[in-house]
């Protein structure tokens, strides 16, 4: 209905439970305004599939068997494929929702969700928008927020975001820098960042420490 | 696929290390039946240690470097060695010390008892009524061949001979050298079926003797030619089939006491009890006759009547039993009397005298001073006191006493002497005061480390056993304790990893099913027209019966991970479960909890956790309330968990709340748990569940609970409850 030329929103569908898959290509099937382009049962067989047919929106499930949705989502993004993907899943733990966020879902469902829910889901995210529902987002945001660095790691991020070196902060926190070292080394491993630099620049923008110039 | 190479790797471990064990017992065992294990051998006598010997009768003792036995005792024996010792040779210093007698070596002995030939082995030695070299296998019984020789000449007591004893094989040898001789008298026999292998000794017969110098070399066959082909060796062959005669050397001993016996019969001699009436003023010159008791460190003679000391005699070598005559001036003293100046005549040896059995209150009385006596004893206290003698000091009772041992061989038994053994000792009792300082009414003097026996061990409940057995029992705790969480935490993982499983499981299937099994429901819904209400009326019905029903599911599998009830307790799960399902909103959440918390076991705390959720899902989702209460009390032998809203309360027994309720009941039923339900519209709702808990173990009730678990178990088959059900029916 947003399409200007009004075009239905062709989507495809990733699920490995065929009762899944038959339920939803029949609900989405009476819509107007969406087509069910394709339904895939794997993250491989999709990845085939969008390379000989266009869609606009991926529904994909998180857990399959083999590839998962995650590293579906990693693929496409490796294989430079420029799709709009909902996540659709039975399961809502924080770390399942932030790291199909992280690796670039625009909008997140449960499949018990009302249909009127998914088909605004579909809309929106078709549109250009993120579409999360409100206590999803909830717990997203928490999950943003919250991290699992000691106090001692907060600590030396600070100094770290303050453009430190690791001698600068052992002699601050009146510990060696070799113990500074380690835990530079741990917050690196936790905020899943490369290196120092990006470690700071990833907490000031999660908000993990704030910066005071 | 990953445990099993470790497995295997532990099995190999295992059959390794049971290899090496297998291998390492191979190996001691044949070390420890070495024939030549310990060889060469040489003696320590003079550095005054015999730790190695054990004795078979006698009076064996180590005496200025030399080891001594003084006893005439038949078949007196002293062994060590080890009892696989085969081809090897035996040579020392051999010293006569009576007329009448022999003494030698012992070669391949085992078996072996206090007697005269009671031991399997080889003997070789030197005997004066005959003087011969004399060579025999003991069986427990005797066969010998003799030689004499112009070399050995006539066999005298006090002087050394060399002896030599080889064994090569079947053949055994003996060689003698003749003080003042350089050529030895050999005898050899060839032994068919003979004894193979066996420990060294010294032996004496009816004769006491000294031994030193004793050296034992293994032997080649090489060795054996060598002593075969010297000049004065012998040839086997001559030998093999040489008449064995039985010898039986005690008869014409006996003649010999009895002459002697009879031509000393008229003397005038005094009997030792007799001594205590001569007078303090006038020393008096008498005669007596007895049984030489003790030789070292002083004299003591006894006759039937009583003992008597003799210092500083004019005597032969005394070897004890032998039976003397003493002329001497008579000092009584206040128990026994000393006879000074004293001329001492052996007239014939004989066995020497048993003891007499007596108590410590006994020879505390000074009755048996300077008599042989045997007295038991517990031991207080052991210390060296001068002359390296060594002292023991014993009670019987009330009664306290001392006993004092020569070293020497008695060193080794000594340091091994456990306090508060109960022993047997042997000695003579002399309450002189020059040896009881007045510190014990007596004191013993021991001839030799067989005066001395063990009868029993310290008693088993010392301080130190109490304190071990304690040490233990709480190690022992310890380590069950550990095993028995280590058991618990395995079985808690097993039963975690089942729940994962199941998890995955029900996600897979039921979750997915109820998911797809709703969007067909949306999809007939979406296509039928708007003019038949009932039928989308029940479609809708059926939509939320499936959606209820993917909730559950999914609530489930939440449950079944372990990381939802792992981490964090019954109450704080709850909380953040009803945190989560507000979030957003403007539901204020209190969570309490009463009493002391207690572990609550996984069953129960599943299904209070499922409860709590489903009802707070229906209080955010349905009553809209403003505050929502989650409250846990434990109790003595209970959990209950309330949940309460202030929101609007419902009707009971009313559509799908109905349907909730009705789960809600029933897993309360599955954990035996009473569920109350009280909801007034407007006002809210409360929910009850309490669960009994099994009673906790603590350190004040535990036998109670182990006498009602003994009762409901053992005795009582029929708890209550049935008699309950019973009067039901009727």
């Amino acid at each position: 209905m947003s399409d200007l030329r009004n075009m239905p929103i062709r989507v495809l569908i990733v699920d490995d439970h065929p009762v899944v898959l038959a339920g939803l290509t029949s609900m989405l099937g009476t819509q107007t305004g969406i087509e069910v382009v394709g339904s895939a049962c794997g993250g491989e067989e999709a990845l085939e599939m969008l390379r000989v047919r266009q869609a606009d929106l991926l529904l994909l499930d998180l857990r399959m068997p083999g590839m998962s949705g995650i590293d579906t989502l990693h693929a496409l993004k490796r294989a430079k494929i420029n799709i709009r993907v909902i996540i659709l899943t039975s399961f809502e733990t924080d770390e399942d929702i932030y790291r199909a966020v992280q690796a670039g879902a625009q909008g997140y469902l449960l499949k018990d969700a009302p249909q009127s829910d998914m088909i605004d889901a579909i809309q929106a995210v078709h549109a250009g928008k993120r579409y999360f529902p409100r206590h999803i987002a909830a717990r997203l945001a928490e999950r943003m927020m919250r991290t699992n660095l000691t106090a001692r790691e907060l600590e030396v991020l600070q100094m770290l975001a303050r453009g430190l070196t690791n001698k600068q902060i052992g002699s601050a926190l009146d510990i060696s820098d070799n113990t500074v070292r380690n835990h530079v080394n741990s917050i690196i491993e936790k905020l899943e960042v490369s290196d120092r630099t990006e470690a700071a620049t990833t907490a000031i923008h999660r908000g993990i420490i704030e910066v005071h110039s | 696929m990953r445990p099993m190479p470790s497995r295997r790797r532990r099995l190999l471990v295992g059959l390794m290390l049971g290899l090496l064990l297998v291998l390492a017992f191979i190996g001691l065992r044949a070390y420890l039946r070495s024939p030549s294990r310990g060889l060469p051998y040489g003696d320590s006598f003079a550095k005054g240690s015999a730790d190695e010997w054990k004795a078979f009768g006698g009076t064996w003792e180590l005496v200025n470097g030399v080891m001594r036995n003084d006893s005439d005792e038949r078949g007196a024996k002293l062994l060590t060695g080890s009892p696989f010792w085969h081809n090897y040779s035996i040579e020392a210093d051999v010293y006569l010390l009576g007329i009448s007698g022999d003494a030698g070596l012992v070669i391949r002995s085992s078996d072996e008892e206090e007697g005269v030939n009671s031991y399997s082995g080889y003997y070789a030695g030197i005997r004066t009524h005959d003087n011969t070299l004399v060579l025999g296998r003991a069986e427990h019984g005797w066969m010998e061949v003799n030689k004499q020789s112009p070399t050995l000449g006539s066999v005298r007591p006090f002087q050394w001979y060399h002896l030599k004893l080889l064994a090569f094989d079947c053949q055994i040898v003996a060689s003698v050298t003749a003080p003042s001789q350089t050529t030895p008298t050999s005898l050899g026999i060839t032994d068919q079926d003979c004894i193979r292998s066996g420990r060294v000794g010294l032996r004496s017969y009816s004769s006491g003797g000294i031994w030193r110098n004793v050296v034992v070399h293994s032997l080649t066959n090489e060795n054996m030619v060598e002593v075969l082909r010297s000049p004065a060796g012998h040839r086997p062959s001559e030998l093999i089939n040489t008449a064995v005669q039985p010898m039986e050397l005690a008869e014409p001993r006996l003649a010999l006491r009895h002459e002697t016996e009879t031509a000393g019969a008229n003397a005038s001699v005094r009997s030792i009890e007799s001594l205590h009436l001569a007078s303090f003023a006038q020393p008096e010159i008498v005669t007596i006759r007895g049984v030489v008791v003790l030789t070292t460190p002083m004299l003591f003679v006894q006759d039937s009547t009583g003992g008597v000391y003799i210092p500083q005699p004019t005597a032969p070598l005394l070897k004890v039993g032998d039976e003397v005559e003493v002329k001497g001036e008579v000092h009584p003293s206040d128990f026994s009397p000393t006879m000074q100046h004293a001329s001492v005549q052996i007239l014939w040896e004989r066995a020497p005298v048993p003891p007499v059995a007596v108590t410590a209150s006994q020879a505390s009385t000074g009755k048996y001073d300077a008599t042989f006596i045997e007295v038991h004893g517990r031991l207080v206290a052991k210390e060296h006191g001068p002359d390296n003698t060594l002292i023991l000091d014993l009670d019987e009772g009330p009664q306290s006493f001392r006993a004092i041992m020569n070293p020497g061989r008695g060193d080794y038994l000594f340091r091994r002497l456990k306090l508060n053994s109960s022993l047997r000792l042997r000695g003579i009792c002399v309450v002189d005061p020059a040896f009881t300082n007045n510190l014990t009414s007596f004191v013993l003097l021991l001839r030799s480390n067989e005066d001395l026996e063990v009868l029993a061990g310290p008693p088993w409940w010392s301080a130190e056993h109490v304190i071990v057995i304690v040490v233990a029992a709480l190690l022992l705790a310890l380590v069950f304790n550990f095993v028995y969480h280590r058991i618990a935490h395995w079985r808690l993982q097993g039963v975690l990893e089942e729940r994962q499983r199941l998890a995955h499981e029900m996600h897979d299937t039921l979750a997915q099913s109820f998911a797809g099994i709703g969007f067909q429901l949306q999809a007939i819904r979406n296509r039928i027209p708007g003019d038949n209400p009932v039928v989308l009326q029940q479609l809708d019905l059926a939509s939320n019966l499936v959606r209820h029903s993917h909730e559950e599911a999914r609530r489930s599998i939440a449950t079944l991970r372990p990381e939802s009830l792992e981490s964090e307790d019954l109450l704080s799960a709850l909380e953040h479960c009803a945190r989560r399902m507000v979030e957003g909103g403007s539901v204020q959440v209190v969570a309490e909890t009463e009493g002391d918390q207690r572990s609550v076991p996984l069953r129960i705390t599943d299904a209070l956790y499922r409860i709590g959720q489903e009802a707070i899902a229906n209080a955010v989702r349905h009553a809209n309330p403003t505050v929502l209460t989650i409250r846990l009390q434990y109790g003595e032998n209970m959990a209950c968990l309330q949940i309460e809203d202030d929101g609007a309360g419902f009707v009971q027994g009313n559509g799908l709340s109905g349907f909730g309720i009705r789960g809600m009941r029933r897993r309360a039923q599955s954990i035996s748990a009473k569920f109350q339900i009280e909801s007034t519209p407007v006002k809210g709702t409360r929910i009850q569940i309490c669960a009994p808990l099994p009673p906790r173990v603590t350190l004040t009730n535990w036998p109670k609970l182990f006498w009602r678990y003994t009762r409901e178990h053992w005795i009582d088959v029929r708890p209550s409850k049935h008699a309950d059900s019973r009067s039901y029916r009727r």
